[in-house]
């Protein structure tokens, strides 16, 4: 039954879907533009916590630190050495997410709130490192004059071609997540936020599988600040503080903290609110941190996974059979 | 000369390690008695002096009558706390009461910066600024009261914990909620009772030292981090423990940012806590069978 | 010795002031059903869990299939064979029962998150191998009808037996199961002991920990009697329902309260 219904449906939404972000620089201002990369990139660092906190039930407060080493690493590799800007990506990817697989394993077997606290002071070290380094990170004055990437002589150098560039990887970051999530790695850590338990007794390595998210979380992040660091060609450090992994908290919390593709929905809240709040002081953290509150209060999974559960509940009492 | 440096930061040390001490006791009586790790301590030590300032300053009232009804406001905030927060997520998991706490520390941390914006705000000292000369170190009397004031909480806090029969019902819950609530004792009020004592701990705290270091918006963050990581060091649930982590805490930190480097001050803090962790790593897992 | 598949010595295991396990020793043969039974609290399920490698003991060892256990993980032995159920079933709520099943073979296959991410192509036949096998293990438990059911909706009793085809998704050599007659009625007592003997016969050595007197005395070859922690009785079924220890031990008791 190649083309049932569900399937056709299937097809519309995403070819809709993919018209849609296709069209955002055209049909825009260039304002907009600006702010969809942003939300691309963040949906990223999003994602990797959505893993990581509705799979594993652990909670990171220091994913802020591992976006900063993406970018930083990024920075260094491509201005300071000269490096492919490609290759300074990967080399950030890959030593980022090794890095917090080192440094999960230990932090990881700790009890819920110490591994808070720990994820938090990971955080704010790495931070007080890009601030105080001057020698490696050029201190509060920042990295200048980054090299854009480019493919052969065509260089991403506006917002308009940077807007797919980001999109194409933020798109692959979630369809490789839901892979993850529909497989056999995707049952292990729904058995493990179920029970850990029954977990082992299948033979889920858990400690080991949640190190893996985490470094996982960790690759996104740093990928994400990739591509900050070549979109802004200018990093310094404060952009990573702690506010910042709150944000993420926040924008996980309101997107689901299981839902993959509901981080697009709470990165793009957030990112929205934020911006509308922004000129008027101290009335964004009020909010944010009202919402913070009263999401995990009330809706404890997550407000768009909250509101996918209401809206299929309507359609199974008007008749239609859960698929 | 190398003799009052040391006192010099040794004093220092100890005078914000006795706030430090003060969020870590708080951490340790919400922790022992709910179970709960409130990462909106910070907060209290801030609007402790931010209120203080704005009592005496705002409404000019009298010092002591301001400081009062400081730590009074923020006890009542503590109260709200634990009431709109935590007791609406009773069945939550540990995850989500940690996010609850932090978005209330965000949401405190914001209307604070909404009312008294962004600069730091002095409060007078308590007797006056004209340094003691100590071993050819030069001390606030500031300090004093800090210390002074820190440790006759701290004893008053200890014996009520010990001697009077509500501090027999808070190490009841402490030790078994379970069975502190089939005895009779109101494990609920205890809870709100806790936080109420932690909100006042800090609050004492943020009121004394505020005329030394200043108050402002934001110093809630590291303060509670710090705290915690003192009471981590101690033992959550030791509140000897707690103090004693507070206090080294403070010194380790005054000391390393006098010797070695006082740009990564707060860095300090977190390695040890990390050093803390990777040490005692064995016993601070998560066991998966609760009794 | 190969025909003895667990082999049990001088295991003692104390929690506090309580000793739940006292210097237990117990050879089991490879292809029987042993029941462990004994009153409450006589350490069964402690046992269990010392055994699955939950709980490590305080003194004794525990050698499988030859091989010392001391000190391997949970996971580690279902990779060596040793599969178990839990008293409160502990199926995985959010997912159907077929998944259920299918996360069991996880121990039994390979693919990880680079695989998976990129849904290679030997990713996605793993995929369909875990599929069909997992439908192989459900129809074996009698829970053909049920696979697409949310494993949270389906009766206890059938919950009971998703659960032992999820253990048995891993290809053990040694199944422990805790208490599955718990909750079932009388027909399905007997389809659970039917079930058991069919395993029994795919090479599979059972253990069971039970409260029914009648499944256990019907399906087992083997009884070992527990009471405080201490083995005091083990024999056939009829050797071990005349033994005067063994009732004075239950005073009276003669199977799960109703």
């Amino acid at each position: 039954m190649k083309f049932s219904r569900l399937r056709l449906g299937k097809i519309l939404a995403i070819g809709l879907g993919l018209s849609v972000i296709a069209a955002i620089p055209w049909v825009f201002n260039p304002y907009y533009t600006s702010v969809a990369i942003v939300i691309g990139i963040n949906t990223i660092i999003t994602v990797g916590l959505c893993l990581l906190m509705g799979y594993t039930g652990q909670v990171s407060l220091g994913q802020a630190a591992f976006y900063g080493m993406g970018a930083y690493i990024s920075a260094i590799l491509s201005r300071r050495l000269g490096l492919s800007p490609w290759l300074a990506m990967g080399v950030a990817a890959t030593v980022t997410g090794a890095f917090a697989y080192i440094i999960g394993r230990p932090v990881l077997r700790l009890r819920g709130n110490y591994l808070a606290m720990a994820t938090l002071g990971l955080g704010i070290i790495i931070y007080i490192v890009f601030r105080e380094a001057d020698w490696l990170t050029e201190g509060q004055r920042g990295i200048v004059s980054i090299p854009y990437l480019s493919i052969g002589s065509f260089a991403f150098d506006t917002d308009r071609k940077y807007y797919y560039l980001v999109w194409f990887f933020t798109l692959l970051v979630l369809i490789v997540s839901q892979n993850i999530v529909s497989s056999r790695t995707g049952r292990a850590l729904r058995s493990i936020r179920d029970s850990e338990m029954a977990a082992e007794s299948i033979g889920i390595n858990v400690p080991e599988l949640k190190v893996k998210v985490f470094a996982l979380s960790a690759v996104y992040a740093s990928i994400a600040g990739s591509l900050y660091a070549h979109y802004l060609t200018y990093v310094s450090p404060q952009p990573f503080d702690f506010l910042f992994s709150v944000h993420l908290l926040l924008m996980a919390v309101v997107g689901g903290l299981a839902s993959i593709w509901g981080a697009i929905f709470g990165t793009t809240a957030i990112s929205f609110l934020g911006d509308a709040l922004h000129g008027f002081g101290d009335l964004e953290s009020i909010v944010f941190g009202f919402i913070l509150m009263a999401i995990i209060i009330f809706m404890p999974r997550g407000l768009w996974v909250h509101l996918l559960m209401a809206y299929r509940d309507r359609r199974e009492k008007a008749g239609k059979v859960r698929p | 000369m190398a003799v009052s440096q040391f006192i010099q930061y040794f004093v220092s040390g100890i005078t914000q390690g006795s706030v430090y001490a003060l969020v870590a006791l708080g951490f340790t009586v919400i922790y022992s008695v709910t179970g709960i790790i409130n990462f909106a301590q910070g907060e209290s030590v801030m609007l402790g002096g931010m209120l203080a300032y704005f009592y005496f300053h705002t409404l000019s009232l009298a010092l002591p009558f301001a400081c009062l009804l400081s730590v009074l406001s923020v006890t009542f905030s503590g109260l709200l706390l634990e009431r709109l927060a935590i007791s609406s997520s009773k069945r939550a998991s540990v995850v989500s009461l940690i996010i609850i706490t932090i978005g209330a520390s965000m949401f405190i941390r914001g209307i604070a910066g909404e009312l008294w914006g962004k600069d730091p705000l002095p409060l007078p000292a308590f007797s006056g600024e004209k340094p003691i000369l100590f071993l050819g170190a030069a001390i606030q009397p500031q300090t004093i009261w800090v210390l002074a004031v820190t440790l006759i909480f701290m004893l008053l806090f200890q014996l009520l914990l010990s001697r009077t029969l509500l501090g027999k019902a808070l190490r009841a819950c402490a030790l078994n909620r379970r069975a502190a609530g089939i005895v009779g004792i109101n494990v609920r009020a205890m809870s709100l009772l806790s936080f109420a004592m932690a909100a006042a701990l800090g609050a004492i705290g943020g009121i004394v030292i505020a005329p030394l270091t200043l108050t402002s918006y934001d110093i809630g963050v590291m303060l509670g981090l710090k705290g915690f990581v003192a009471a981590a060091m101690g033992g959550l649930s030791n509140q000897t423990g707690a103090v004693a982590g507070g206090f080294a805490l403070g010194i380790l930190e005054a000391l390393g940012a006098g010797y070695i480097s006082s740009a990564y001050k707060d860095a300090i803090a977190l390695l040890l806590f990390f050093l803390f962790l990777l040490v005692r790593a064995r016993s601070l897992t998560s066991p998966e069978q609760e009794k | 010795m190969s025909d003895c598949i667990l082999e049990i010595k001088g295991l003692t295991k104390i929690f506090g002031g309580l000793t739940a396990i006292n210097n237990i020793d117990l050879n089991v043969t490879r292809g029987s059903i042993t029941a462990v039974i004994g009153p409450n609290g006589a350490g069964k399920t402690t046992l269990f869990n010392i055994i699955a490698g939950v709980i490590p003991p305080d003194k004794g060892e525990i050698i499988f299939n030859g091989k010392r256990l001391n000190g391997t993980s949970p996971p580690e032995r279902v990779k060596l064979g040793i599969a178990r159920t839990f008293q409160h079933v502990l199926l995985f709520k959010d997912m159907t029962v077929l998944e259920n099943i299918m996360a069991g073979r996880h121990s039994r296959t390979g693919s990880g998150f680079l695989s998976s991410g990129l849904r290679l192509p030997a990713m996605r036949r793993e995929e369909d191998e875990i599929a069909l096998d997992a439908a192989h293990y459900l129809n074996l438990v009698g829970q053909g009808r049920y696979g697409s059911q949310m494993a949270s909706e389906i009766p206890l009793g059938q919950q009971k037996l998703a659960a032992i085809g999820r253990a048995l998704a891993s290809e053990p050599k040694l199944l422990l199961l805790d208490e599955s007659g718990a909750g079932l009625n009388a027909l399905e007592k007997r389809g659970l002991s039917d079930l058991i003997k069919r395993i029994r016969d795919m090479g599979i050595t059972i253990i069971l920990v039970e409260h029914d007197m009648e499944l256990v005395m019907g399906t087992s070859d083997r009884v070992i009697v527990l009471d405080y922690g201490e083995k005091i009785a083990e024999g056939t079924p009829s050797e071990i329902q005349k033994n005067r220890r063994v009732i004075s031990a239950y005073l009276g008791e003669d199977g799960e309260p109703a």
